[in-house]
């Protein structure tokens, strides 16, 4: 399978990075950090209107049947411009959760408002510090749900959740329409990522899997946005090193730019080895989907990506200096972007034990 | 299949064939000497059997096929540890550059052809006492001596100077311009009268690499490979020469599956290592950065076939595998307690975690050390400025001492 992108491919990345760029700037994202439950409406706008939400889904349902290849190549482009809502991951999840789990009536009602962006979807498996919990806090039974979701991210807005759930004592997948679901938002660090605590009273619920094949599919579902986020990560990454580099050549200390001196020159370029590191994982695990390996490529791009924003986030600040702890530099956008990027979709600890259970040939 | 893998296969099949004469068991217990002459026999059936000078033209004994073949073939020959060290060095840089810049062109051939078929070696005389990375700082001198010159001076780090037939070196043949302006490019007879070599032995306890005195060695100007004053262009070319070559992301210390196997054999508080949440944290940090490696390494080769230039980023292999090859060791030998202790001095870096560590700071070190190599991708790759350098336009002989 190939890995070097096509000239669709190379096409994808330059107009999105195009057309983000011109449309969005720190000073529209600044402001949702301090409110709750506002998303930037124009970078969802955009997103639908260039058909990214339909990217990766079948054409029967509205689709543009692409892969993970080319929703990849927008994530890291949304990740360099700080993407102003979660929904193009969450969004994908789901839909690839009913996409391979759920009956034609399911895909009919959910997928064209997924793939069109008129609907918003959400996935919860999450339970705090684990994120593909044995005994889930959510309860199933006879198809109504109970209990409460934490912190979901897009639950805010989102119209559809995936949610894993523990029906007499055996995980399910359902999918749950959250219209009347009562949310309450959680005030985070990066509010717009819409994060939510979902109540669920006696929801009605469609279980979509059951037993491991629900806890297969979950992890299947988890390690698939696990790849689009360190995209994500990656861009944003990337965004920082360049940030960085721009600032050390013209920024001036004891008569000379400050990138002269070995201890910002030598910082950059481990970043750029942490971003190209990063970037050559993303680029091979969105090339692996449905091979066998696809599940230690992918923990090892999530892994690489995160050490990587983190890193990124913690240095260009540094590098920065006083100037880079303001609030309207905007860095801290960065900052805080890479530590819910770092939460959403399985942490660093999660897919270290991924890996190495695979590695060492003991993979339930 | 497509020819390069028809390629590989061929490369594959001949590399399984010589495991019996010259593999790892046919190579222990050799002394150097004894190593040596098997490999000078390797490299003759490397040569007979199609695979030497691979991307070399073919009227100078080369195949005359590109360099993605040179590195397919490259990628199956270091599965099996074959005995090619010793021409590393003179294949890769010195040789290239003879045949690119040298001036008889029967007299090249000749070498060209006695170099790829291990019969004659080539090392190259660049690092000095006075500084390695200060490549145009360097202090050895080449006068005009009757039609030709003679040098004087000292070089180091020469690796397998003491078994080379020839060299190349740069020498300051004017010091009263700024460094690298001076400098002039020449070809050496390591057997000349005036040449000694010296053999150092390294922290590990081998001695690839030496001293070389020159004495009054005297050269024939057709010795000269560059114009006079020419001599730091040259030598950046064979820096240049082959940015991608067959890499590892293991630092060429011993892939991360014989770590795994380590910590599954040894036990922390009575429960085996692999389930330590310590040792687990460091198997797949080291596994996502092998991997990165691996995966540039990998969309380089299929640039090379699709006929496009390999971006910066395979610059980062050395840097990036080597200094944590180095940590990993460290841990290697925690693991295994006071077993770790145990020391063989011909163990293979490869497989053997002492020889490992105790030969890794040699690997950030040699051929651009770390913090040259971010310097590197600093300035060449990212734009940042040059470090401040005081002795940058003056006339070598007033540089401060």
């Amino acid at each position: 399978m190939s890995i070097l992108h096509d000239e669709g491919q190379q096409a994808i990345a330059t107009e999105s990075r195009r057309v983000l760029e011109a449309r969005i700037s720190k000073d529209d994202l600044l402001p949702l950090l301090q409110t709750s439950g506002r998303y930037h409406e124009g970078f969802w706008t955009t997103a639908k209107e260039q058909g990214w939400t339909a990217l990766a889904l079948p054409e029967a349902y509205g689709g543009l049947d692409l892969g993970l290849v080319e929703l990849g190549l927008i994530a890291h482009q949304a990740g360099r411009s700080l993407s102003g809502a979660p929904f193009l991951t969450s969004g994908f999840g789901a839909a690839k959760a009913i996409e391979l789990l759920g009956t034609d009536a399911q895909k009919q009602r959910w997928l064209p408002g997924l793939a069109s962006g008129e609907a918003i979807g959400a996935v919860a498996f999450a339970a705090g510090a684990d994120p593909l919990p044995a005994r889930p806090d959510l309860t199933c039974a006879n198809g109504h749900i109970e209990g409460r979701a934490r912190s979901v991210t897009a639950g805010l807005a989102a119209d559809v959740a995936v949610v894993l759930a523990d029906e007499a004592g055996t995980p399910v997948l359902a999918l749950v329409d959250l219209a009347g679901v009562e949310r309450s938002a959680i005030d985070s660090f990066d509010n717009s990522r819409l994060i939510a605590d979902l109540r669920f009273a006696g929801t009605p619920a469609e279980v979509i899997a059951t037993g491991p094949a629900a806890r297969g599919a979950a992890l299947q579902i988890l390690t698939l946005q696990a790849v689009v986020t360190a995209h994500e990560q990656t861009g944003g990454a990337e965004a920082l090193m360049e940030i960085a580099r721009d600032y050390a050549v013209t920024r001036k200390a004891f008569g000379q730019p400050i990138g002269a001196f070995q201890s910002i020159k030598h910082r950059i370029a481990e970043l750029y080895g942490l971003v190209e590191l990063a970037r050559a994982n993303c680029i091979h695990a969105a090339a692996r989907v449905d091979q066998a390996d696809f599940i230690t490529a992918a923990a090892a791009a999530r892994l690489s990506a995160t050490e990587a924003y983190d890193t990124a986030a913690r240095d260009c600040v540094q590098i920065h200096g006083g100037i880079g702890v303001t609030w309207e530099i905007g860095l801290h956008l960065h900052m805080r972007r890479s530590r819910s990027l770092a939460l959403e979709q399985g942490n660093s600890l999660f897919w270290e034990d991924i890996l190495v259970d695979r590695l060492a040939g003991e993979a339930a | 299949m497509s020819d390069l893998e028809a390629f590989r296969a061929k490369a594959a099949a001949w590399c399984e064939s010589m495991v019996p004469a010259f593999g790892k068991a046919a190579r222990k217990g050799l002394s150097v000497e004894e190593d040596l002459a098997l490999g000078r026999r390797y490299q003759k059936a490397k040569f007979d059997a199609g695979f030497a000078g691979i991307n070399w033209p073919t009227e100078y004994g080369g195949q005359g096929l590109g360099h993605i073949e040179k590195i397919t073939f490259e990628g199956e020959e270091m599965k099996h540890g074959f005995p090619n060290v010793y021409f590393g060095i003179s294949l890769g840089m010195p040789v290239p550059v003879l045949m690119q810049f040298g001036a008889d062109r029967d007299f090249v051939k000749e070498r060209v052809v006695k170099a790829l078929q291990g019969e004659e070696i080539w090392c190259q005389l660049f690092s000095e006492p006075s500084g390695g990375t200060d490549l145009a700082g360097l202090r050895t001198r080449a006068e005009p001596d009757g039609n030709g010159w003679k040098i004087n001076g000292q070089k180091v780090w020469t690796s397998w100077a003491q078994y080379s037939d020839y060299g190349v070196i740069v020498v300051r043949t004017d010091p009263t311009v700024a460094k690298h302006k001076g400098l002039t490019y020449f070809w050496v007879d390591m057997k000349a009268p005036g040449v000694t070599v010296r053999p150092i032995k390294l922290a590990g306890g081998d001695s690839h690499v030496n001293e070389v005195f020159f004495d009054d060695v005297k050269i024939s100007d057709d010795h000269r490979m560059s114009p006079v004053g020419g001599g730091f262009a040259v030598a950046l070319t064979t820096l240049m020469i082959e940015r991608y070559v067959a890499t590892d992301s293991a630092g060429f210390g011993p892939h991360l599956d014989l770590f795994v196997d380590l910590a599954k054999d040894v036990k922390i508080n009575g429960k085996p290592a692999i389930e330590d949440g310590r040792i687990r944290q460091q198997i797949a940090r080291n596994y996502a950065m092998r991997a990165g490696l691996d995966s540039i390494n990998r969309r380089a080769r299929l640039m090379m076939q699709a006929g496009m230039t390999p971006g910066p980023e395979g610059s980062l292999n050395k840097l990036v595998a080597v200094r944590s090859r180095q940590k990993l060791s460290e841990l290697a030998l925690d693991l295994q307690g006071t077993d770790g202790f145990l020391f063989d001095e011909h163990a293979s870096p490869k497989d053997d975690w002492a020889s490992s560590w105790i030969n890794a700071p040699t690997g950030r070190i040699a051929g651009g050390s770390d913090e040259t190599l971010l310097n590197t991708i600093a300035e060449r790759i990212l734009g940042l400025p040059q470090d401040h350098r005081p002795d940058k336009g003056i006339p070598f002989n007033k540089i401060p001492a």
